[in-house]
């Protein structure tokens, strides 16, 4: 049996446009759901004795909270920014911790090695100084002032380019990431990761985008996207311990890990301990 | 080399906690000592490379699932 802390949290259980009439079956906590469509168009979920949760409609997804809510579900102001392109890339089974899956994409340090020549390259493997907080009025992880040098920021990118990022966690399977968006200076593009736990070493990962980009197909974004996120694949699914260690265990974290400390100590006070490894001392 | 002082402020009252900042310490190959101890404050000395001074209150940031390190104030010291 999970907590209330982990039960009252919002997860994404359901791509909108992919929900047929047929529905949904899935799991969330390890748990068995169903997804599917209610009167008018109402998305339902619900629990194998029945029981529906509290369901949202937002950023192409539907979400569902297995407990009581304890806030809103997260806003993204940006999704309803006129001008911007919506993108459901879809989904990716990875058999890793949900926990995992966020704290790898909040690494910046791995884009040289894992995503050569697209997200970085070699000699330009050196993560400046950036700056963290957990944000206490929002409860939220925050990591901004973040720079890079990529060969290919993002399929619109015509050649390499310093880009600045910043970095969200509004809740503790779910990442936002800002960055530099080339066509339209002073915005920024919006890249999602929604995980929905499955179990604590399985779960589905949902990104999704609001892009300022008229031009590149939307195959090709799709396929851009996914193309970073099975690289990824790979390594997380090999990583050890499995569950991500909520104490430094055997790990020496350095500057270029502010983010997943932060994480891993905003998860530790929030009792959030699914896909966690709770190392004994 | 460098020398500092750590003042670490939180939920430190776990028995565990001091045995893991030792064993961090000597993880990272920092030498030191702690100071005044109690369940809300604890005082470590410590010397070594600067870089490993800020691994280590990084480390003990996160410490043992048992405590809450809520906040490190470092300053430099002169010699230990």
């Amino acid at each position: 049996m999970t907590s209330e802390a982990i039960r009252n949290e919002w997860y994404p259980v359901a791509l909108a446009s992919q929900l047929g009439p047929e529905g949904r079956d899935t799991r969330l906590l390890g748990e068995p759901i169903r997804v599917d469509w209610a009167a008018q168009g109402r998305p339902r979920v619900r629990a194998a004795d029945g029981r529906e949760m509290a369901t949202r409609l937002r950023y192409g997804h539907i979400w569902a909270c297995p407990g009581t809510p304890s806030r809103e579900l997260f806003d993204i102001p940006e999704a309803d920014q006129p001008g911007r392109r919506l993108v459901d890339v879809g989904v990716v089974r990875v058999k890793c911790s949900p926990l995992r899956a966020v704290e790898n994409f909040l690494d910046i340090a791995h884009f040289p090695f894992v995503h050569t020549d697209i997200l970085g390259a070699e000699p330009h493997t050196e993560v400046g100084k950036y700056d963290v907080a957990i944000r206490e009025e929002v409860d939220e992880v925050w990591a901004t002032k973040v720079h890079f040098y990529q060969p290919q920021a993002a399929k619109s990118a015509a050649g390499g380019i310093t880009t600045e990022y910043m970095y969200r966690v509004p809740a503790p399977t779910v990442s936002i990431l800002y960055k530099t968006c080339p066509p339209r200076p002073g915005e920024w593009d919006v890249i999602t990761l929604f995980v929905q736990p499955l179990e604590e070493n399985l779960c589905e990962v949902w990104p999704w985008m609001a892009l300022f980009d008229d031009e590149t197909p939307m195959t090709d974004l799709i396929h851009f996207q996914q193309t970073i996120f099975l690289q990824d694949r790979s390594i997380l699914e090999n990583q050890l311990p499995r569950l991500l260690p909520l104490d430094p265990g055997m790990e020496i974290p350095t500057r270029a890990d502010l983010t997943s400390v932060a994480y891993r100590r905003w998860l530790k006070r929030r009792g959030y301990t699914y896909g966690a490894q709770l190392v004994a001392a | 080399m460098a020398a500092e002082r750590f003042i670490i402020r939180g939920d430190l009252g776990a028995a565990t906690f001091l045995p893991w900042v030792r064993r961090h310490m000597g993880k990272l190959g920092l030498t030191g000592e702690l100071g005044q101890s109690g369940e809300a404050l604890v005082e470590l000395r410590v010397e070594g490379p600067p870089d490993l001074i800020d691994a280590l209150e990084m480390g003990v940031s996160l410490g043992p699932i048992e405590a809450w390190v809520e906040s490190i104030e470092r300053a430099p010291l002169n010699s230990l």
